[in-house]
């Protein structure tokens, strides 16, 4: 590191950025204002308000947002590991420790101020993850670093669904864009899609289809990495055979009908499975070994998805999602909150009903209307145009932050830029979605907008960290 | 690692991602807001309470200017479970000031505690006066609501005037503009005129929040109406002779009907057994109308404009009138008459009277053979080629005088009575039929029925020499300077007038010379009047009076039929004439006659079994 340092710690600040920042934290503090006003309270400043509350925090944020610029860029490299094993602290001490909100051990109490170390927790697991890839050695296509990877993701996953906070946990999956970015193997990326989606719709398949789509899927993603696609079809033909023989011999001379269909097919495979390890092995190919740990992985997630779903699912949560795939219908019930989000959103029309002037949010049709369900607020009185600009604004934001990633030097800071807009674009994904019904209800926050000052902290954290390191990298290079 | 090249396209496709993310976001509101216009619905429905201010329905006069129908001033109360307060209110006080019994206010109570907010109706039909005590005692998050209810001073005229209830599933569905708990006319004039007595409904638009508490008025009160009240009418019902007619009804299964024959105006309309109209007004209402529903001599039941009567003897009139005008018979014609009327082995009995008669006074004694001969003649009239031709012709006659059709009142419930026709007996006879089957239609009786109505209705067109104005309830109805055009019209029978004055003839003879109706004569009044004995096969014979008076210029044309009364002269001619006498000079001069009639009671095995 040498060259010549800037004094000023705004200099190579990316200004735009910034800019979106402040303007997305000033319309959640109006949408607050919006969601929490009260006609008739008697002082309008006093701090019972959530807007009032949440004045201070965006103060608060501004001050930690300093901070994090104050510090060198270094320090996030070195202090990646250190604030990881923190982090993964935090979440076990609030599993142990912590307090329960809606059904989630996943919260500090001080006071009066509540903690959710989840929202510190990713900016650890995406430091960590960025400290990992861009170790020098690193090479995103060898197995035994594509675990590590898995690992860093996967600890604090477990933590946190383990804390039955599933939709926080779920963010991190997130991360699959920024593996994507590095150069994982797209054929490797698909089938973790559409395993995740098969795990979803696994309520809606019966155990044979989901098997038959999950060997194909695997097959041919196998297929498409290496080639050989004589080879592959044939495999697919012969273990298709094999059960069919293996079911109807089993009916023949079992008493008790044999293993069925369903069976023989997890047999024939597994079985061949033996063989196929050996082949890859001798072949040297490596992302064979992969997709097969893959697909015996999703077969013992498969199989165990009843038993999550029943177990480790809360009724609450097993419900919106059987209401979110159209199983149930009960609209004062579980489909309450979406239904009452989707006519505030609705009735907003082009122009919005204008400032505190929205009846649902006002009248507390809309539940949640300041924390979760904030986008109501924006749909409801500024209308089509409002969520335009809204999310314009956070479009911005994320693409400005990949355009960021793209301009570092070190592969630290691009991947953790990646993560930065990975989190970023699933919170809004999933929050705004689950508003306007695209998506089930899982309590996450949409950033900088929602209520909640622990939330917004953090992604000021996240948010000014990225910023920081863009910033030395221009403080150095300002050619770029 | 991965090259700068690949890295690049990478990039672009996670752009493309995201881009597509907003897109697809972006594009689902829009769906929501732009193109699903159902959401505003749904919002408006979430927020607004239309709150319904009832107008006070229309009042009932009759034609001099007395209630029929009085709206009294009711109020239902209501209550707001959260702001009743945590030390409660004193329910045995409530109770006692009310009239509640405590079990219903408690459990009215555990539903309004459901949701705590929102407006729940505890009861209606408080009284004013209970209302007014109520308010002294305040107690808190009870509040009441203005309605009103029908009131009957002189508790006459159920079945006339019909009853007011809560509107049900099936209303709802035809009329989308009747809501759940409004009150329509059910039956009578309530029904037939529900269109004018209703009024208008209020409405105030509040807006409420989640929890049904009122948060204002929305647009301030820009679509917020007053109720407008209901118009009144006069109805051309005399009160007095209506409670009189009740009177003397009473203790008898019938009905009598009274017209002003020069208008077409019912001065009265009765059917018995009646009912007291306020019993089924309130909170006992329920409980009244299934028992009335329930009581065999089936008192909901308008006899006066629905039942079918055979209209025996008077129905004499109607074959005099048709012969002479198919010109078979001349008022001279005489017919003997040998304790009735025999074709072989056919005999139609009669009851002992001088022989042989002309039409007058076949007439005025009601001869039985006469008309046969009558009968007979029309139907077997060369003119025609054949009995069943000739029938047609006869019925053809019968409709013109209002039988077998709805007359066209204005009373929606009215009932067509029956005139058989030429398919009924072709049926009934396997088509092998002559005058001589059907013989006993000449003297009303077979398969004939006639509503009292009807039968009122015949003793007007008799009484105006040949026509009949369309018989009506309602005289005038406030802001509205005429009734329906049809009421105005004369219509003709197919008898030309100048045969109705041998028949008039008859009449007056039968009252004040000598025939079956001589008790109905009333000095200085020239009183016209034919008796009938309709046999039946479930029981005593029906008796029934058809008179009118004065026989020049009439001013009322009446029907009396009373059902297992005996000969005419004996129940159904006192009644009417003791309200003709009434109607025409204000007094009963016959008050021993009068205390007879009253208190004469009739035994029905038919219904009391």
């Amino acid at each position: 590191m040498t060259g010549s340092r800037n004094t000023s710690i705004f200099y190579g600040v990316d200004r735009l950025a910034v800019l979106l920042y402040a303007a997305i934290v000033a319309a959640g503090f109006f949408f607050i204002t919006a969601a929490s006003y009260e006609e008739g309270t008697g002082d309008l400043l006093s701090f019972s308000h959530f807007y009032m509350k949440q004045a201070v925090w965006i103060g608060v944020a501004g001050v930690v947002a300093l901070v994090v610029l104050l510090l060198d860029d270094r320090y996030y490299h070195m202090l990646a590991y250190p604030a990881y094993i923190g982090g993964l602290l935090l979440l076990v001490a609030a599993l142990l420790f912590g307090r329960e909100v809606n059904g989630a051990k996943a919260w500090f109490e001080f006071g009066s101020v509540r903690m959710q170390p989840v929202e510190f927790a990713k900016i650890a697991t995406a430091l960590a993850l960025a400290r990992v890839m861009s170790e020098y050695s690193f090479s995103i296509d060898r197995p035994s670093d594509l675990v590590r990877v898995g690992t860093v993701i996967c600890l604090p996953l477990a933590i946190i669904v383990l804390q039955n906070d599933t939709g926080s946990g779920i963010v991190l999956g997130s991360f699959l864009f920024v593996l994507y970015r590095e150069g994982l193997n797209k054929w490797l990326c698909i089938p973790v899609l559409l395993i995740a989606t098969l795990f979803i719709v696994s309520f809606l398949l019966s155990p044979l289809t989901l098997l038959v789509l999950s060997i194909i899927a695997c097959t041919l993603s196998e297929a498409m990495m290496n080639g050989r696609w004589r080879s592959r079809i044939i495999y697919l033909a012969t273990v298709a055979l094999a059960s069919i023989l293996l079911a109807a011999l089993t009916a023949l001379t079992m008493p008790d009908g044999g293993l069925g269909l369903y069976g023989s097919l997890l047999a024939v495979t597994l079985l061949s499975l033996v063989g196929v390890v050996i082949y890859a092995v001798r072949a040297q190919l490596g992302n064979t070994l992969l997709v097969v740990a893959l697909f015996v992985g999703s077969m013992i997630f498969l199989p165990t998805t009843d038993y999550i779903f029943n177990s480790i699912l809360k009724e609450h949560q097993r419900n919106r999602i059987l209401s979110f795939l159209g199983i149930v219908s009960d609209p004062l019930g579980t489909d309450y909150n979406v239904n009452q989000s989707k006519i505030a959103i609705g009735s907003g029309g082009f122009w919005g009903k204008g400032f505190l002037e929205g009846t649902q949010i006002k009248y507390g049709f809309v539940p949640e209307r300041h924390t979760d369900f904030i986008f109501c607020t924006v749909g409801e009185e500024w209308g089509f145009v409002g969520v335009g600009a809204v999310l314009a604004l956070l479009c911005l934001l994320i693409l400005r932050l990949m355009r960021m990633g793209e301009r570092q030097q070190e592969p630290f800071g691009r991947i953790y830029c990646y993560c930065v807009a990975a989190i970023l674009l699933f919170h809004v994904l999933v929050n705004v979605g689950m508003t306007v019904g695209l998506m089930p209800v899982m309590g996450i926050p949409l950033p900088f907008l929602s209520y909640g000052g622990s939330s917004l902290i953090a992604f000021t954290i996240l948010l000014f960290i990225a910023v920081r390191l863009d910033a030395s990298t221009r403080q150095f290079s300002p050619s770029i | 690692m991965i090259g700068r090249e690949e890295g690049h396209v990478r990039m672009r496709t996670l752009q493309c991602v995201v881009l597509l993310v907003f897109a697809l976001l972006l594009g689902r509101a829009g769906y929501l807001q732009l193109v699903d216009r159902r959401y505003v619905e749904l919002a408006k429905a979430n927020v607004l309470r239309h709150v319904v201010q009832y107008p006070p329905r229309g009042e009932v006069f009759d034609r001099r200017g007395e209630y029929l129908v009085q709206s009294r001033e009711c109020y239902d109360l209501m209550v707001i479970s959260r702001e009743i307060g945590k030390q409660g209110f004193d329910t045995a006080r409530m109770c006692e000031v009310l009239g509640l019994p405590r079990p219903r206010l408690e459990r009215e109570l555990a539903n309004a505690r459901m949701r705590p907010r929102a407006p729940h109706l505890i009861a209606s039909y408080i009284s004013k006066e209970d209302k007014l005590r109520f308010d002294e005692c305040n107690f808190p998050g009870f509040y009441t609501v203005f309605r009103t209810v029908r009131q009957y001073p002189r508790k006459i005229g159920g079945n006339l005037l019909g009853y007011v209830g809560e509107v049900n599933a099936d209303m709802l569905k035809r009329y989308p503009s009747y809501r759940a708990g409004d009150y329509a006319g059910m039956s009578g004039v309530e029904l037939a005129y529900e269109h004018c007595l209703k009024g208008e409904k209020g409405v105030r638009i509040q807006e409420i929040d989640t929890h049904g508490a009122v948060k204002g008025s929305y647009m301030n009160g820009m679509y917020d109406s007053l109720p407008e009240p209901g118009r009144y009418l006069v109805s051309t019902i005399d009160a007095r002779l209506q409670l009189l007619g009740e009177e003397l009804m009473r203790g008898k299964v019938g009905a009598a009907v009274a017209i002003e024959p020069a208008t077409g105006e019912i001065l009265m309309m009765v059917s018995s057994p009646s009912y007291d109209p306020d019993e089924l007004v309130g909170r006992e209402r329920g409980n009244n109308y299934m028992k009335m529903l329930y009581n065999k001599r089936r008192p909901l039941f308008n006899r006066a404009v629905k039942a079918k009567y055979p209209p025996g003897s008077t129905f004499k009139l109607v074959q005099g009138l048709i012969g002479l005008q198919e010109g078979v018979l001349r008022p001279s014609d005489t017919h003997s008459c040998n304790m009735g009327y025999q074709v072989g082995r056919l005999k139609m009995a009669c009851h002992a009277h001088a022989s042989p008669l002309d039409l007058r006074f076949a007439v005025a004694t009601s001869c039985n053979a006469y008309f046969c001969y009558v009968f007979r003649d029309i139907l077997e009239n060369r003119k025609y080629g054949g009995v069943k031709e000739g029938f047609d012709t006869w019925r053809d006659y019968v409709e013109s005088f209002g039988f077998g059709r709805k007359l066209g009142s204005d009373f929606l419930d009215e009932g067509s009575g029956y005139v058989p026709d030429r398919a009924y007996y072709d049926r009934k006879y396997r088509k092998s039929w002559n005058a001589l089957t059907v013989l006993s239609l000449s003297i009303g009786q077979d398969a004939l029925g006639c509503t009292p109505l009807q039968l009122a209705n015949l003793a007007c067109i008799v009484a105006n020499r040949g026509y009949y104005y369309i018989p009506h309830i309602v005289k005038r109805i406030e802001g509205q300077d005429s009734l329906d055009r049809r009421f105005y019209e004369r219509h003709y029978t197919k008898v030309d007038p100048k045969h109705f004055e041998p028949i008039v003839e008859g009449m007056w003879r039968g009252v004040n010379v000598g025939g079956t109706s001589t008790a109905a004569r009333l000095d200085g009044w020239d009183v016209c009047g034919k008796t009938g004995t309709a046999q039946n096969p479930h029981g005593r014979d029906h008796s029934t009076f058809l008179s009118f008076a004065p026989k020049d210029n009439p001013r009322i044309a009446i029907s009396v039929y009373v059902e297992n009364g005996g000969f005419g002269a004996t129940i159904a001619l006192p009644i009417a004439s003791l309200l003709e006498e009434y109607y025409l000079t204000d007094t009963i001069r016959r008050p021993e006659l009068f205390e007879r009639v009253k208190n004469m009671q009739i035994y029905y095995p038919s219904y009391d079994r």
